[in-house]
């Protein structure tokens, strides 16, 4: 069987970020899909056999240093799967240390050094974003709420996850960063429920074909999160995308 | 401790007469509304009277403050304290801001600046009491917990405790603490020195019932040994140990959160008090206690059809409480509806909580309903239907048939509470 990997869902659930691991685990077996829901907990070694998928959620800033330690031992198998093809969704503070690094303050010493597997680095915003986040990316229109007090540099537009369309995101421009597999956002919570077609294209990307979002279940639960993202949109005075 | 001459305190007379005439201005625009504007108004035209009344009760002024069981707590505390004889002032918990505390000020205030009372107990959000703690001498801070909470307003724990830092350090003889929140520990290591601090606790024991702890962000690797200790809580009923005296108390509700709200009171009353503390008095103060706002409340209201209906309200405001709350119910409720509206901003806020003990929902309402929905279904709790409009809702809830087991539940979170309130004609 599979393994959906939630990380430390102790320290990586202040959002419920780590819930989306549980989303692609339920979508999986609505669809047939026989998987395993586990959690990484510190301490833990990576598992010999690559994951079906990975979901790194935020931390508070205060841990930032302690899970940066908790994250070290699994760098290079993290890198690894990213590069064989392992669809990972990385959120927050989780995002950031798997960036080039955090800019803490203005001080050169005030970095915290990241695991590289996204290019760029985060860096402080004049103010803190709080509040409702809408992005284009390549799969659709996506929404959820952000909630950060540092943005990101993306070395160049095609590395970005997507554009903003409200909200800040990186910089009020790009939002995220995506290589390869791996997606790195600031939309915290449930993003993958919300935004179904996220989740679909990577359980399709671990899955392949074996997946299909046409269940009972995934059906029911899409006309929620229609229903969800279209109240914001509204609300926004936004289109649907 | 010298009382304002008349003639000092008489130069809010004209404030306190203008925010009177607001209120009745507010009160005819909209009819129970507009509590907050004569406090605004005051504010605005005497930003010195809310300190200057606050400083005028012979006994003193007691805050109680941390992330949640604030309003419990001050409920029960006055309660303690009235059934002592001493006359209390206290804030209704949905005023628990400085124009709304300057409004209910207003109600009662002479206009040399006094209130009749001994002394003032005071429920303030972090946020907002750290804001005007500078301008306060409070006798007692009460210091409840700190919880992953409020996201919106304060994001991490840290800048909580450093709200309530600010508070704490504005005791001039006691600070009543969490003993297992290990947060609030280290805040009151750091106290000026000369400040008391007495705590409140759970024992071990009582911790291991808990699948998932008290709710704290940190909870501390031992449990208070010197102070007021839940020794064990089951149902509607704990026992409390205060100042070596073992109480078996009634709570307002079932649920460890009431336990330990009664603990804290406990202290906080005997702290108060001293000597004239009646422990067996304070017991049977508690087991009066109507329930705080609709947690745990249970009421008649009309049905749809005219008739009679039993139903259980349950506010959930964070996180925790949504967890404590669902870990209450009974095993295979038959009846709850769930609603969510448009106090809570971000809902992935709560999709930590473990909501399976739920199983179904008949209906999941309140204008944030389909991203409740979505939290419920993925962890598998199933779902009848969802209806956003909480008047709907109520009534199609109500007309089900008389439920299997337990009693119709409805979990709900603020705005959701004031809207079936409203509809229910319930007094809020």
């Amino acid at each position: 069987m599979r393994a959906i990997l939630q990380f430390f869902p102790q320290r990586l659930d202040v959002n419920g970020d780590a819930q989306n691991a549980l989303v692609l685990a339920q979508r999986a077996r609505w669809a047939g899909i026989d998987v395993d829901l586990v959690a990484v907990l510190p301490g833990d070694r990576p598992p010999a056999e690559a994951p079906a998928a990975i979901v790194i959620g935020s931390s508070v800033d205060s841990e930032l240093p302690a899970l940066r330690a908790e994250l070290v031992g699994f760098a290079t198998a993290l890198s690894d799967w990213v590069a064989a093809g392992v669809p990972l969704l990385a959120v927050g503070t989780g995002f950031e240390l798997l960036s080039h690094g955090i800019q803490l303050g203005t001080a050169a010493a005030d970095f915290i050094e990241g695991f590289g597997v996204f290019p760029g680095r985060a860096q402080p915003l004049p103010a803190r974003a709080s509040g409702e986040l809408v992005a284009d990316v390549r799969e659709g229109r996506i929404v959820g709420f952000e909630n950060h007090a540092r943005g990101f540099v993306v070395p160049d537009d095609a590395s970005a996850f997507g554009a903003v369309v409200r909200g800040t995101g990186n910089d009020s421009r790009s939002e995220g960063s995506r290589t390869g597999s791996a997606i790195g956002t600031h939309l915290h919570g449930p993003v993958l429920a919300k935004n179904p077609v996220l989740a679909d294209a990577m359980l399709t990307a671990a899955f392949g074909d074996r997946y299909g979002a046409d269940s009972h279940e995934a059906t029911r639960v899409d006309s929620f999160a229609a229903a969800a993202r279209g109240a914001i949109l509204a609300q926004l005075d936004l289109p649907i995308g | 401790m010298t009382r304002a001459g008349g003639g000092v305190a008489l130069r809010y007379a004209p404030a306190i007469l203008l925010g009177r005439a607001a209120r009745v201005a507010a009160r005819l625009r909209k009819p129970g509304g507009g509590s907050a504007v004569p406090g605004l108004v005051v504010n605005r035209i005497a930003p010195g009277f809310l300190p200057s009344v606050l400083r005028g009760f012979r006994d003193g002024l007691v805050v109680v403050t941390g992330s949640s069981g604030k309003s419990t707590t001050t409920k029960m505390l006055v309660a303690l304290l009235e059934a002592h004889g001493r006359r209390v002032f206290t804030n209704p918990s949905t005023a628990n801001i400085s124009q709304g505390l300057s409004s209910a000020l207003l109600e009662r205030v002479r206009l040399n600046g006094t209130i009749d009372a001994d002394l003032a107990v005071l429920e303030m959000d972090e946020g907002h009491g750290a804001l005007i703690a500078p301008r306060l001498s409070p006798r007692l801070v009460v210091l409840t917990n700190v919880m992953t909470d409020q996201i919106d307003r304060f994001f991490d724990s840290e800048r909580v405790v450093a709200l309530l830092r600010k508070i704490a350090d504005r005791a001039t003889e006691a600070v009543v603490s969490n003993g297992d929140d290990a947060m609030l520990e280290e805040l009151v290591a750091e106290l000026p020195a000369g400040v008391r601090v007495e705590r409140f606790g759970v024992s071990a024991g009582v911790l291991a019932e808990q699948p998932r702890g008290l709710g704290s962000t940190r909870t501390s690797a031992s449990r208070v040994s010197h102070g007021t200790r839940v020794e064990a809580a089951r149902g509607r009923t704990a026992t409390i140990e205060v100042g070596g005296t073992a109480l078996t108390v009634t709570l307002p509700a079932r649920g460890v959160h009431y336990a330990v709200d009664a603990a804290a009171a406990m202290a906080a009353a005997r702290e108060l008090l001293g000597e004239a503390f009646d422990p067996e008095l304070a017991a049977e103060t508690i087991a009066t206690l109507a329930p705080v706002f609709a947690r745990g409340e249970i009421t008649t209201v009309r049905g749809a059809q005219g008739g009679a209906v039993e139903v259980e309200f349950v506010l959930v405001q964070n996180p925790a409480s949504f967890q404590l709350n669902v870990d209450a119910l009974d095993a295979g409720i038959d009846q709850v509806l769930v609603a969510m509206g448009s106090d809570v901003r971000d809902p992935g806020y709560f999709w930590p909580v473990d909501v399976r003990r739920i199983g179904r929902a008949r209906i999941v309402s309140g204008s944030k309903a389909s991203e409740l929905a979505l939290l419920l279904a993925y962890q598998g709790v199933e779902i009848d239907a969802l209806e956003p409009d909480i008047p709907t809702a109520i009534d199609a809830f109500l007309a089900l048939p008389e439920p299997a087991s337990g009693l119709k539940t409805i979990i709900f979170t603020a705005d959701p509470m004031r809207r079936t309130r409203a509809h229910l004609g319930l007094r809020s």
